[in-house]
């Protein structure tokens, strides 16, 4: 039954509602003021979860919930209205976790008749959800329990007598609790944050959705200018048409180490010599077999790719895609791109993050390389730097807590960190839990503020590098980088509760809220909000999930970079030199905190502005704080 | 006076090398250079730096000699002989 209460379109208008203890289903409408305050997707995610988890929770808790759940655009043609975000109380950060996914997941949830899925408690035994065009069945999996993600997939298809499904499922890795056990959509995942955990703390292995429902618009003829304007923008910018069809992420590979921000060795250095073998040109030229779009994207940037030689002959893969080159390569200190590519496949198969996994392996090799780690901690196995024959080993031995350092590692760096001592903190590349991906702190200031500040850790989703990499602003400089930081913090959350992808960030801003992304809200659900009002929307969510984190204990000390940031300069290299001292980081701080509102000393939003941006209840809630 | 151009992707794909010398009239800014590469490689080098709804250049960095240089701000920079310069493809994302 659709939500009659819910005057805006491009909602389905409910979302179900899933308790796994006794296994009962009911719906969550979609109330109007929801709609208007938090659009959807990682917005209202918030915002229910905020009202429903009580502080201090365990995230691998049955008190945790999981909320799987669209925007109001998924299922439109609007280019790249295809993901789905996965959101919960994340086991790595501690802090309220969004990630998002392109693929087809998201339209196909939609058209079975729910905007989303709510999961809590904690079922006894394997379960999947299976939503077949409007009706729900939790399904026994004990079959498919310790199937990796592939193979769960082959297996529904089979049992479900079609392959027009859309499968979201956990790897073994989610179900031993791995903290950053990821969620696999097809071959696209739910990456960051562990919140394939959360899943498998609730012992449900799967979300199988099918559905041939539609989407309605307020209006069809408005609908079609603004998908006329939206894919002319689209042809026309050099990065949407050209760039991304061709090389996918991987073009960065390049970009960022002829710039000398690559990430290389555990970040020793952020110049890599040998990077030409991981690069978007080789991969083209050596891997790739053809170009894959998500649902309503024109760009194409994924890439099938199958590995020719080697001892990994024959691996198939979509992708690697550049943060995967970063944290199974460079990282790694090898540029063995089959042996990226394939371990990214591993990873995925085995439902871990391969962010993440690279990471923690990249910084068991440093803990070796200093003598933290030995012969003995490693069951004799040579974790040097650049040693690309233990790639696959150590994934698997992670993904399944295979061994001692596996199970070490599987808690993350920060606690592997906690638990190894010996000064490896110092070398932890990790914000609040959550390990930097391939995009450079020290020489990119205001993003360097972005991934200290990020609510979710050291995410390049929460600030954005793009402005300072492409020079769109200057990347020389910290003066006015707390506000640069802000509004792109704003674009981000706008775009994640849509929800849209951050690759045509050329198209959405790429620097603040613009009024194309408006013209997509209103045309979509026939509200009538300005640009200003959609900016003060962005700014709710992100005062939201501020006021979260708070609740969770972090503070404007947790706002921080690892050790190496901010007192070892990149050593080598065009950008040789550059480095963000607690001073620098201090001073943008300020800048940051000013523009927002928030407390210099705690970084607590301050009542006023929590007034001004309508979350009164918030408000009152931070007094506890103050 | 010469110039090693050095680029990758897709701008390597239309020039067709990593690495090529590129001769210019001595006084010759940077803007002299994107010139050349307009007459010389056309629509498939325009389609590369210039969005097609505002033939407007869009930002990319480049460095010359490895300091870096902005394509919305720098383009009368000066070039001498013997430079080196690397465009970098104009990509969001990542």
């Amino acid at each position: 039954m659709s939500n009659i209460s819910l005057k805006y379109k491009g909602y389905i208008g409910k979302i179900l509602r899933v308790n796994l203890t006794d296994k009962t289903t009911r719906n969550f409408q979609i109330t109007n003021e929801l709609a208007e305050k938090y659009i959807g997707g990682a917005g209202m995610a918030a915002r229910i979860l905020y009202d429903e988890l009580a502080p201090g929770i365990d995230p691998l808790s049955p008190e945790n919930k999981a909320i799987l759940l669209t925007g109001p655009v998924e299922g439109t043609m609007i280019p790249t209205a295809s993901r789905v975000g996965l959101y919960a109380k994340s086991p790595l950060t501690n802090t309220f976790f969004h990630s998002s996914a392109g693929g087809h997941f998201g339209p196909e949830m939609k058209f079975a008749g729910y905007d989303g899925i709510i999961l809590e408690g904690v079922s006894n035994k394997p379960v999947y959800l299976f939503v077949d065009d409007g009706r729900v069945e939790i399904r026994k999996a004990d079959h498919l329990w310790g199937l990796d993600t592939t193979m769960v997939q082959e297996q529904l298809f089979e049992e479900l007598g079609s392959e027009e499904l859309q499968i979201a499922a956990i790897g073994p890795a989610g179900e031993k609790r791995v903290r950053f056990a990821c969620v696999i959509c097809g071959s696209r995942a739910l990456g960051r944050g562990g919140l394939g955990a959360v899943l498998g703390s609730k012992k449900l292995k799967a979300i199988v959705v099918r559905g041939q429902g539609d989407i309605d618009v307020p209006d069809m003829r408005r609908m079609k200018y603004l998908l006329d304007d939206l894919f002319s923008r689209f042809n026309a910018n050099p990065s949407t048409s050209e760039i991304l069809p061709r090389y996918g992420t991987p073009v960065l590979v390049n970009a960022n180490n002829t710039l000398g921000l690559f990430g290389f060795n555990n970040w020793q250095d952020e110049f890599y010599p040998e990077a030409e073998g991981l690069s978007g040109d080789t991969m083209r030229k050596e891997l790739v077999r053809r170009d894959k779009s998500c649902y309503a994207c024109p760009s194409r940037c994924g890439k099938f790719s199958i590995v020719e030689k080697g001892s990994n002959k024959g691996a198939k893969v979509e992708g690697p895609e550049y943060e995967d080159i970063f944290s199974l390569g460079s990282m790694c200190g090898h540029n063995n791109l089959d042996v990226v590519a394939a371990a990214e496949r591993l990873c995925d198969d085995l439902g871990v993050d391969a962010i993440e996994a690279g990471v923690a392996i990249a910084f068991a090799m440093e803990c070796y390389e200093k003598g933290i780690l030995t012969d003995a901690d490693t069951d004799g196995v040579n974790l040097s730097f650049g040693n690309d024959d233990i790639i696959m080993d150590m994934v698997t031995n992670i993904a399944l807590r295979k061994n001692k350092l596996g199970d070490i590692l599987a808690e993350g760096v920060k606690r592997a960190a906690d638990k190894i001592g010996k000064g490896s903190h110092d070398f932890a590349m990790q914000n609040k839990g959550l390990t930097f991906p391939g995009h450079s702190a020290r020489g990119m200031p205001g993003f360097a503020l972005g991934y200290a500040t990020g609510p979710r850790g050291a995410s390049h989703h929460d600030g954005r590098p793009t402005g300072e990499r492409t020079g769109f602003v200057k990347r020389n400089t910290i003066e006015g980088k707390g506000e640069y930081t802000a509004k792109i913090n704003h674009l981000n959350i706008l775009t994640d509760s849509m929800i849209l992808c951050h690759l045509p960030e050329a198209v959405w801003g790429p620097l603040d809220i613009t009024e194309i992304i408006v013209r997509c809200i209103n045309t979509t659900t026939g509200m009538d909000l300005t640009l200003d009002e959609t900016k003060k929307t962005a700014e709710r969510i992100w005062n939201l999930i501020r006021a979260f984190s708070i609740r969770e204990g972090y503070r404007r000390e947790h706002d921080t970079l690892p050790k190496r940031f901010m007192e070892e300069p990149i050593k080598t290299g065009p950008s040789k030199g550059m480095v963000i001292s607690q001073e620098m980081l201090d001073y943008m701080l300020d800048q940051y905190y000013d523009f927002r509102g928030w407390d210099r000393t705690t970084g607590i939003p301050s009542k006023e502005k929590l007034l001004e941006l309508g979350l009164d209840d918030i408000a009152a809630d931070m007094d506890k704080y103050r | 006076m010469q110039i090693t151009l050095r680029t990758f992707a897709n701008l390597k794909d239309i020039i067709g090398s990593r690495e090529t010398t590129v001769t210019l009239t001595p006084g010759a800014e940077l803007s002299d250079l994107f010139d050349f590469l307009d007459n010389t490689y056309g629509k498939r080098f325009d389609r590369q730096i210039r969005d097609q709804r505002t033939k407007e250049i869009v930002p990319f960095l480049i460095l010359i000699n490895n300091e870096t240089f902005r394509s919305v701000a720098d383009m009368n920079r000066p070039l001498k002989n013997g430079d080196v310069v690397t465009i970098m493809v104009p990509f969001d994302g990542g």
